[in-house]
């Protein structure tokens, strides 16, 4: 296994090369001098040049193009174009905070859809099934932004619940801002996972190995936890894992609305301002991060199942 | 086993819903009431640095202010707005010449206490202080975006840069001739020409003193370690969220203004004469959606808002222009004040059909549109239409002077444009109209297009991201497209340098507008003072302005703001950067 995971990683960097080097590719094809941005509205060519040595935008493409690969090479990513802030200190702040967000709504929504979806799968075709599912789908037709503009206005505003937005980054204080955001992130997450889960339990019903079970004797609690439950893991393991990467990136609608100081937001501005070495550093990372978990997810894979071999 | 396990379950999630429960009842206990001494305003954005060699955009400018200090100010109650010494003991002595400025500066006015200066105390502020924060802003190697407040203008300063443009050691021991310390407690500036507009630059955020030991230790991080002479220190910074200031406790060299203007009401002097700054800590949080805005203040969370515009017919009684009642009855006061700016469509005079096609088309196009529409349907009549570049309230407005094409005449405008060359439109090619992105201005542009094309005339929409409209711009390709200039300073110079020649792309003006006399003028009226014989010069470039149309004047924009009942000494319409030393919170008031 040992060998695989390395060969794995190796397997990394051409994508990590060719990742950056798209990123690259768009930099240069899509107009806009960041220099222009920074220089504000008195610039004159002047200024203009002066900044754009300074951020290195007067060498060749290949020199600029090497920059970013020393830099990402030692993982010194430099400072924001726009508030020459480390950015490994914006990332380190963000993912923090967005991972506050994201993990325990991803924790509880992911419960919930289990837990409903193997209840519907085991109920399939009555009422209660029916009647989950058309809610499901309903609430999955409903934009984001409703479930965040109403929650807030309702919730918050009009109820009291909660505070209407802000953040603390103290590890006590933050969580009384971050309820309403994760009963949001739940609500709107638990309506295509569930009906995801339903389907993958009902798969597994059909299978041979449930019939001999049921048939053995055993009681339905038994045959779906012990059963059919694990033996569904696969399919699920690769959908939690594989999104885990997502909930550190955050969300920026929620974020946003939400005053929430993640990483979506830093994304948004990050793209408002032109302000590369932040979205390299950002891509680059997000990249790294779904290839890190793409390989623990195919790990877990020979963990649950001992027919899968790493090899 | 199955039944212990869903026992187990049913436990956790009684605790799961308990700790909610609480964290929610948490939440409720900060309602309306909150810490006393404490003033919550919003910010459209979050300030980029609070370094403030870098106070380039609005947001910036006014998170920075709370912290740093020039040697003088905007008086708060004033309008027009007029200066008054902040550091600085009295105005300067300025020689007959104009060129000489000397300022004599506060004795014991102190940096803020910080880890940074030895001992941990702040110091004394001195003349060499001020002589380095200049020369700061024009290092080459910090790249200020205000070096233009200095460019050209004081004596050997721009040599200074110029020289140390490819130094690895920027020399600070070589100071150009235009700054002197005469002792430590006395500046002199010497400038190449006059300029008339220096306090004005001086009052702003790049006019401020920093501590060069400071400066120095931090080097790029000191825009998230400020350390200033202001009313405030930071307190805590949560980036794109919140940023938290308390009272700097050594603060002693500003009083709130004994002086209003006729007509303001009494109560804006309640507090004349008293120490600033009134409130023990400020809290800005950043919106950048309108709705948490709009609920936050409802709630009694902000003492202050601007109205979102799309709750403006519900705050607001379009037929009279004042507030409902159900807002009059929480004791909201409404302020109403014109923003200085200036929103314009610009032609590139360097493209070649638009230089061609000349000022009748462009005359055409101008009567074409209907501004007073456009701020019905767009800005909730929150605006006037411009007639010229010059907004109100600047020393050089005239409120007389009417733009003959800042109307709507569709049979003119046909008129106009057959005189052109163009009847009907024919012979026009499809006119490039480059905006930014949001949906706002696309709908803004749509509406522009299907008014030209009543005239025949067609209309590509190109949306782009900031930068890259900016390099259109500057690289001299964009043909037409629409922005917007807010003052920097209270006088119309800073409106007419958009239209002269040598400020022609990159600089700013972006229309490269070349007209000789119009030139001229402003060179002439730049190094005057406000005069009637001045003010005449300027009516003269309007009247240039409005022959050639290198631009369609959009309009100026008024700002609706609400302030809750607890909120004193607010005065709208305020240009010199953040006005929280001068605001307090009646928390006898707000706790009822």
């Amino acid at each position: 296994m040992f060998a695989y995971i390395v060969r794995r990683l190796l397997y990394a960097i051409p994508i990590l090369l060719g990742t950056t080097f798209i990123l690259f590719l768009l930099f240069n094809v899509v107009p806009g001098d960041p220099a222009l941005q920074l220089a504000g509205k008195h610039a004159t060519p002047e200024v203009i040049q002066t900044i754009r040595a300074e951020l290195g935008l007067d060498k060749p493409w290949y020199g600029q193009y090497f920059d970013m690969l020393r830099q990402l090479a030692t993982f010194d990513f430099g400072r924001s174009y726009w508030t020459k802030q480390k950015i490994t200190d914006m990332i380190v702040a963000g993912a923090g905070t967005s991972f506050s967000l994201g993990f325990p709504a991803f924790i509880i929504s992911t419960s919930i859809s289990l837990v409903i979806g193997l209840f519907i799968a085991l109920y399939r075709g009555t009422i209660i099934d029916k009647t989950i599912v058309a809610f499901s789908v309903a609430a999955q037709s409903v934009s984001l932004l409703v479930y965040i503009l109403a929650g807030q206005y309702l919730l918050a505003y009009q109820w009291g619940l909660f505070p209407i937005s802000g953040y603390d980054p103290g590890m006590i204080e933050r969580w009384q801002y971050l309820v309403l955001p994760i009963l949001i992130f739940v609500f709107l997450s638990v309506a295509p996972e569930l009906r995801f889960y339903r389907t993958i339990f009902l798969d597994e019903l059909y299978q041979d190995y449930v019939r001999t079970a049921r048939s053995k004797g055993l009681g339905t609690k038994t045959v779906m936890l012990r059963h059919v439950l694990k033996n569904a893991m696969i399919p699920i393991l690769t959908n939690l894992v594989i999104s885990i990467p997502f909930l550190i990136l955050g969300s920026v609608l929620i974020e946003s609305f939400f005053q929430i100081p993640g990483l979506g937001d830093l994304i948004v501005k990050a793209i408002a301002n032109n302000d590369r070495p932040v979205l390299v550093s950002m891509t680059v990372l997000g990249t790294f991060a779904y290839i890190i978990f793409n390989l623990l997810s195919d790990i877990l894979y020979a963990m649950v199942d001992p027919r899968v071999q790493l090899k | 086993m199955s039944s212990i396990s869903f026992s187990k379950t049913t436990r956790y999630l009684t605790g799961l819903a308990l700790v909610l429960g609480l964290v929610s009842m948490s939440a409720c206990t900060g309602s309306k009431g909150g810490a006393k001494g404490v003033l919550k305003l919003p910010a459209a954005a979050d300030a980029k640095s609070l370094d403030p060699a870098m106070a380039d955009d609005l947001y910036t400018n006014e998170a920075v202010s709370l912290i740093y200090e020039g040697l003088v100010e905007y008086e708060y109650l004033k309008r027009p707005h007029q200066l008054r010494p902040l550091i600085a003991e009295a105005m300067p002595t300025v020689s007959a010449d104009g060129l000489v400025y000397t300022f004599k500066i506060k004795k014991g006015v102190k940096f803020t206490d910080s880890a940074h200066f030895e001992g941990g105390k702040g110091r004394d502020v001195t003349a060499q202080d001020f002589i380095y924060s200049f020369m700061r802003i024009a290092d080459p190697k910090i790249n200020s975006g205000g070096f233009w407040i200095f460019d050209g203008k004081i004596k050997g300063l721009n040599e200074w840069r110029d020289k140390n443009k490819d130094a690895a050691n920027v020399d600070y021991a070589s100071i150009p001739d235009g700054l002197k310390a005469l002792d430590d407690s006395t500046l002199q500036i010497t400038l190449v020409n006059p300029y008339p507009q220096l306090l004005f630059v001086l009052a702003m955020s790049y006019g401020a003193v920093v501590p060069r030991e400071v400066v120095e230790k931090l080097g790029k991080d000191f825009g998230n370690n400020p350390v200033g002479t202001g009313p405030y220190i930071l307190d805590r910074w949560m980036r794109g969220s919140k940023i938290s200031y308390v009272r700097n406790p050594n603060y002693a060299h500003s009083t709130y203004p004994t002086e209003a203007e006729e007509g303001d009401d009494p109560a804006l002097l309640a507090d004349a004469g008293k120490k600033l700054p009134l409130m023990d800590r400020i809290e800005l949080s950043i919106f950048t959606e309108s709705q948490p805005l709009w609920l936050n203040f409802l709630s009694g969370q902000l003492d202050r808002a601007g109205i979102p515009k799309d709750n403006f017919e519900s705050v607001i009684d379009t037929g009279t222009n004042n507030l409902k009642k159900e807002f009059v009855d929480k004791g909201m006061v409404l302020s109403i004040a014109p923003s200085p700016d200036v929103t314009y469509t610009a032609f590139n005079m360097l493209d070649p059909f638009i230089k061609k096609a000349g000022p009748k088309f462009r005359q055409a196009i101008a009567l074409a549109g209907d501004t007073k529409d456009t701020l019905k349907v767009f800005y909730n009549n929150r605006g006037i239409p411009a007639h010229t570049p010059v907004p109100p309230g600047l020393a050089g407005y005239d409120e007389n002077f009417i733009n003959p094409y800042q109307r709507f005449d569709l049979e003119a405008a046909k008129k106009l444009l057959a005189e052109a060359g163009y009847p009907g439109g024919k012979g026009v090619p499809v006119l490039q109209y480059e905006i930014g992105q949001g949906a706002e201005s696309r709908q803004m542009a749509e509406d522009f297009q299907r008014r030209m094309d009543k005239l025949g005339i067609k209309i590509q929409i190109n949306v782009n991201q900031f930068s890259e409209l900016l390099s259109k711009i500057d690289q001299k390709k964009a043909m037409m497209w629409g922005v917007a200039w807010g003052a920097d300073y209270p006088d119309a110079e800073n409106f007419l340098q958009l239209l002269y020649g040598p400020n022609a792309a990159p600089g700013p003006n972006g229309a490269n507008y070349n007209n000789p006399e119009y030139n001229k003028l402003f060179e002439q009226m730049r190094y005057m003072q406000d005069s009637p014989e001045r003010r005449q010069i300027i009516r003269r470039m309007m009247e240039i302005f409005a022959t050639d149309m290198p631009w369609l004047p959009g309009i100026h924009r008024v700002t609706y703001g609400l302030s809750q009942k607890w909120l004193q000494n607010y005065k709208p319409g305020f240009m010199g950067g953040h006005i929280g030393k001068f605001l307090r919170v009646n928390d006898d008031l707000k706790g009822k």
